[in-house]
């Protein structure tokens, strides 16, 4: 059992938000056309897959068709006699290298290629190395393994039964697949509260396991270089830092020998921070062969074997009084976590940060009580599109909220109003030990119901019913908070590690700047964001600044992007060294304009220096660069440049408000919909084009969860969605065209008031959609229905409350009327 | 795409491709690539010879010629849902066509490689099944035409032999009073068939149905006929009710099972729901007024 730290550092702490000019050169506030662009779209980006050395091996992995079974042999040498193949490598020969076993993040321990038994289906169990993907392919084919097939266990429930086969049998003293039991809130209060209160409603819940299936798959480059000593791993990773960290951890390498680039990524969505055994693999092949060896995924091995995102049963409870205040609620979880322990969270906290499932309603009692066990299934649990758990915490209590409304008979958004933090309240402590930093919920869901209409919607839905329409209209709300910006490091830790996370700044002697970040892009648009706060804070033009990220050689240390956290953190980290560096250019102007410091003044209007009373006396940035090369000040350091570690005082916690207006066909089940409305604030938005492109894309990473997507295993561990034809991803054909609004609630303890926005429409949007397809069915008894909302799902609950329907109700043949044109 | 290595061939006639596939073993057909690349990709299927059809351009036609609709075994599936012919006068072709896969997927896949695919989600066999098409190979003995009824056996298996090409795929030329449909669920763009129906009707004169084919897609082993239902409507003047009435023939002859495409009592229904609404289709075609009601399905 654990209990997490609480974050009580005060607020006041931190640097302080300015008030931004948004100066026209590309600073706060304006739509810069991202810089990155240009090369992605003329075909120039550089992925891992492009990266090409000379005497380069490819490298394949040999992996399991079952998912539990003891490896009885590995014959290897009909491999061998392969052309081009150049090795072979089983388990035995990383046990040499003392290389076997790899970490989790979660302190378990992972084979890297099967030693004893395999544990679910396409583990790794071989590697084979050649010439080129072709020969490592026909090699890997020809690798003989003899596996004796244990019974599987892939769902959660079962796993904790008494007769289950037991999956860690190399953990010392487990007897059963149970991981870990988790807590929080206060158990007696909340049980009191439900015995006193007149209203309590309960629903069970299955957030389904899904893939982040970032478009790119995982893969490195290993280039071990025997006369440098140095080991250089170009890779698909979110978290350069802390990879090259647990590198030097694992191999033994020292850390200022290992070099980890991450150069373009192609999507990561929380799938590019664990470390996978391919990358271990690559590595050590080019070690021990002294030569560059690639391994790229394919999709496949993508989808089964690396992390999933969510797979939580939950059961959710809520007591009320009877005008629907919201007193108490009680929460079940089963986590399954597949066959390592290897979810990707702070370690302080074994459950993310579910204790967020509050949500944004001020609710005194709540309790939550978690189990997880382990399953023959691939292991995960990472952070997709969100902040460590908050997805899953937010669903159960958007959800609880609308199933609470049916019970009371009640408008949604009313028991949302009724519910919510006040904006006078913040920064609020919640329940579970959250201090929430800023938020006005009443503001933005009051904006979101204003833009839809949401009274027409009503009335036009009552009229439907009336009529006894052949669609039904269904409209979700989802009034969600995200939790995001990890650490404080004292709280946050990766392997240890500080969630800190760190900018350098360097103006050159022309007036232009290089800022490299600790963290990483995987296409959220950090070469322009970052460059705006530069722009900002040192009155440059944007095209003057160039950001750099993912080289470890380079880069100062950082803990990476996932959870939202660049903004929050690095971005923070940006704009301090900034006003350092501005600090420094003050003594410098003051020396230009032979002024004492003191009586030097920044304009951030017209981005210079002037003497006090005298806005004529000027120096512009530019001038002052050249000054610190060119005539530094006596007694000063010359040059103009600082690096900033940022520890943030606590999270930021965006929040919105969203509204899904489907429409279901009766006769099929079939879902449309037909708006998607969404409401975000993220505190000041830096880039706000930046801003809705991410919102656009969370909101359909989100729609597609709620509609489609699924990881999904037979009862022998097969794992039945392991590509595109069956994990079935969104395309524009499925997607409605969003309309997107905003309100701004600058955070309070980051210096330029900014929150982070990757995550939130990932987060909020689910719980919209099914709110919805709930609400076009709740007057004839709906109350739940699990994701993903096939038409077959849909359907069985359509047919259940007998309100499925047959073509022939409503068709007339042969009757009066226009011929038709049969085209609709 | 990592394949077992395997011989190209590239013959640019039928006979030269009869040859190729009589005088080598374990020799594999290779048209639009649609679903063999993916197979050879996977090495799932690694045949150590391919005769690839696509230099063959007498292949290439969508015509009216001799009583029927005659579709050349190089025709892509794009060919045919831009095919002026087929969107006047088949129905049944016209739906279809869009609904396979992705425009990548049409501009390559050819309606006699789906065909020769015999995949039971295939869209194309229900529809040459509705139609009481036939399908024309060749082999080293010459020429031969197989019902559709004949053609499909199980799942991904055919009545035709290892040496024998498929080079046609034909049904009747449409007739005066004939309509035809098809209707497709899917889980989302690009995805094969939770279920399909097809339907063709032929009306005689006082606006009976004279003939009627239905086939249906992903509700069987092979893409299958629905002969109950079609009796019912047989000599039946068009109603709501004879549609509902043939769904329900329809919905009891159909063998689904449960899989990743949906579970086995929707698919049921839906090929309920999908022959009232291909049926309502085709009668239109084929000239009798429907009223939808107030959802227009
Ligand atoms: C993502 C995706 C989605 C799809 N969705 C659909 C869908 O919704 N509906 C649908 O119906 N299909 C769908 N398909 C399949 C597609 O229609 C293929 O085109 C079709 O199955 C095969 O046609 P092809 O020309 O590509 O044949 P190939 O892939 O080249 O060949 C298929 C098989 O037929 C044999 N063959 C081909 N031509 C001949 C011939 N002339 N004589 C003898 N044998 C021959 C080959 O040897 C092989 O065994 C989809 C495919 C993909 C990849």
């Amino acid at each position: 059992m654990s209990s997490d730290e609480e974050f009580h550092q005060a607020a006041d702490e931190g640097p302080q938000p300015e008030e931004h000019a948004g100066h026209g050169r590309g600073g706060m506030g304006d739509d810069v056309t991202r810089k990155e662009d240009k090369r992605f779209i003329t075909g120039r980006g550089e992925y891992v897959d492009d990266v090409k050395k000379p005497g380069m091996l490819h490298c394949e992995l040999v992996r399991s068709p079952h998912a539990h079974a003891r490896i009885e042999t590995i014959r290897t040498d009909p491999a061998m006699e392969v052309d081009g193949v150049v090795a072979v490598l089983t388990a035995e020969d990383l046990l040499a290298y003392d290389l076997a076993t790899m970490p989790t993040l979660m302190e378990d321990t992972q084979d890297v290629l099967v030693n004893d038994k395999v544990k679910f289906q396409s583990q790794a169990v071989a590697a084979v190395v050649a010439e080129d993907r072709y020969a490592a392919t026909d090699g890997a084919d020809r690798v003989q393994v003899s596996y004796d097939t244990l019974d599987a266990v892939v769902d959660a429930g079962e796993a904790m039964a008494e007769d289950a086969p037991l999956i860690r049998d190399d953990v010392e003293g487990q007897e059963d697949n149970h991981i870990f039991t988790w807590e929080t809130g206060d158990e007696n209060a909340t049980r009191e509260a439900f015995e006193d209160l007149p209203v309590t409603v309960e629903e069970d819940m299955h957030y389904k396991r899904i893939h982040p299936a970032p478009i790119e798959t995982c893969g490195c480059v290993a280039d071990f270089d025997p006369g440098k000593d140095k080991l250089t791993v170009h890779m698909t990773s979110q978290a350069p830092h802390a990879h090259r960290t647990l590198f030097s951890m694992v191999s033994g390498i020292p850390e200022h020998k290992i070099r980890i680039v991450s150069p373009d990524v192609g999507g990561g969505f929380g799938n590019k921070v664990p470390i996978y055994p391919g990358y271990v693999v690559a590595a050590a092949a080019s070690y021990v062969l002294e030569q560059p060896v690639k391994w790229i995924e394919e999709r496949s091995e993508n989808l089964q074997t690396t992390s999933f995102a969510r797979d939580y049963e939950m059961t959710g409870r809520v007591a009320a009084t009877e005008d629907g205040e919201i007193r108490a609620v009680d929460v079940d979880v089963l986590a399954n976590h597949g066959a390592y322990n290897a979810a990707a969270q702070p370690s302080k906290f074994p459950a993310g940060f579910f204790k967020i499932f509050t949500g944004s309603y001020d609710i005194e009692n709540a309790y939550a009580h978690m189990d997880a066990v382990y399953t023959n299934t691939a292991p995960g649990g990472i952070a997709y599109r969100c902040s460590f758990r908050v997805t899953e915490a937010i669903y159960l209590i958007e959800r609880m909220v609308k199933v609470l409304a049916d019970e009371l008979d009640m408008d949604p958004a009313e028991v949302r109003r009724r519910n919510f933090i006040p904006k006078e309240a913040f920064p609020y402590e919640s329940t579970t030990g959250w201090e929430y930093d800023s938020g006005d919920y009443h503001k933005a869901l009051d904006l979101a119901l204003e833009n839809v209409d949401y009274e027409a919607l009503r009335e036009e839905q009552q009229r439907r019913l009336e009529n006894d329409d052949d669609t039904l209209l269904g409209i979700g709300l989802s009034t969600f908070t995200e939790i995001v910006g990890a650490g404080p490091g004292k709280q946050c830790d990766i392997a240890g590690v500080e969630m800190f996370d760190s900018c350098e700044v360097r103006v050159h002697p022309t007036g232009k700047a290089t800022v490299r970040i600790g963290v990483q892009t995987q296409g959220q648009g950090h070469e322009t964001t970052f460059a705006q706060i530069v722009a900002e804070e040192l009155g440059m033009d944007v095209d003057d600044i160039t950001v750099e990220h993912g080289d470890t050689d380079t880069e100062p240390y950082g803990l990476g992007t996932y959870a939202s956290r660049s903004t929050p953190v690095a971005g923070a980290a940006t704009a301090v060294a900034s006003r350092k560096v501005r600090d420094k250019a003050r003594t410098i102007a003051a020396n230009e304009l032979e002024a004492d410091p003191d009586d030097v003044e920044w304009d951030r209007e017209s981005g210079a220096f002037h003497v006090s009373g005298a806005p004529e006396q000027s120096v512009t940035m530019t001038e002052v660069a050249a000054g610190a090369y060119m005539n530094s000040p006596p007694g000063e350091e010359p040059g103009l440049e600082a690096v900033n570690y940022y520890d943030p005082p606590n999270m930021t916690f965006p929040f919105g408000a969203y509204v899904c207006v489907v429409e279901i066909d009766r006769e099929t089940g079939d879902l449309d919909i037909r708006k998607f409305h969404a409401v975000d604030d993220c505190g000041k938005r830096i880039n706000p084009m930046i801003v809705e492109g991410q919102i656009h894309g969370g909101l359909a990473q989100g729609l597609g969860t709620a509609l489609m997507e699924e990881i999904t295993y037979d009862d022998l561990g097969n794992n039945t969605a392991g590509d595109f034809m069956n994990y079935l991803l969104p395309t524009a054909m499925e997607i409605p065209e969003f309309e997107t609004d905003y309100t701004v609630t600058p955070s309070p303890h980051h210096p330029i008031g900014a929150k982070g926005v990757g995550e939130s429409p990932t987060v909020g949007s689910p719980p919209a959609v099914v709110n919805a397809v709930v609400d076009a069915m709740s007057h004839a008894g709906v109350t739940h229905l699990d994701m993903p909302l096939t038409s077959d799902v849909v359907w069985d609950a359509l047919d259940d409350a007998g309100l499925a329907r047959d073509p022939a109700d409503r068709l007339s043949v042969g009757g009066p009327g226009e011929e038709g044109t049969a085209d609709d | 795409m990592k394949a077992a290595p395997f011989e190209h061939h590239e013959p640019t006639t039928v006979d030269e491709a009869v040859s190729l596939l009589a005088s080598v073993d374990e020799a594999t057909v290779l048209a639009g690539g649609q679903s063999q690349v993916p197979l050879m990709r996977f090495r799932l299927s690694t045949p150590e010879t391919v005769v690839d059809i696509n230099g063959i351009e007498e292949l290439n036609y969508v015509r009216e010629a001799d009583g029927h609709l005659r579709i050349g075994a190089l025709t892509r599936h794009a060919d045919v849902e831009e095919s002026d012919l087929v969107a006047d006068r088949y129905g049944s072709f016209a739906d279809a066509a869009p609904e396979i896969g992705d425009p990548q997927i049409r501009n390559r896949g050819t309606v006699a490689g789906s065909i020769a695919q015999a995949d039971p989600k295939g869209d194309w066999g229900s529809v040459v099944l509705a139609h009481d098409g036939e399908l024309v190979a060749r082999g080293p003995d010459g020429r031969r035409t197989i019902p559709a009824d004949e053609f499909f056996l199980f799942p991904y298996e055919t009545d035709l032999a290892g040496d024998e090409l498929l080079t046609e795929v034909r049904v009747p030329a449409a007739r005066e009073r004939e309509g035809s449909a098809y209707r497709k669920l899917k889980r989302k763009v690009g995805d094969y068939a939770m279920a399909g129906v097809a339907t063709r009707v032929i009306l005689d004169g006082d606006g009976t149905i004279e003939t009627a084919g239905i086939g249906l897609t992903s509700v069987d082993l092979t893409n299958s006929r629905a002969a109950e239902a079609e009796a019912v409507l047989e000599g039946e003047a068009p109603s709501a009710d004879v549609f509902r009435e043939a769904a329900e023939a329809a919905r009891e002859e159909c063998n689904p099972e449960t899989d990743e495409h949906g579970d086995a009592e929707y698919k049921r229904r839906m090929v309920g729901v999908l022959t009232q609404r291909a049926l309502a289709d085709a009668v239109e075609r084929a000239g009798i007024p429907v009223e939808r009601g107030r959802a227009a399905q």
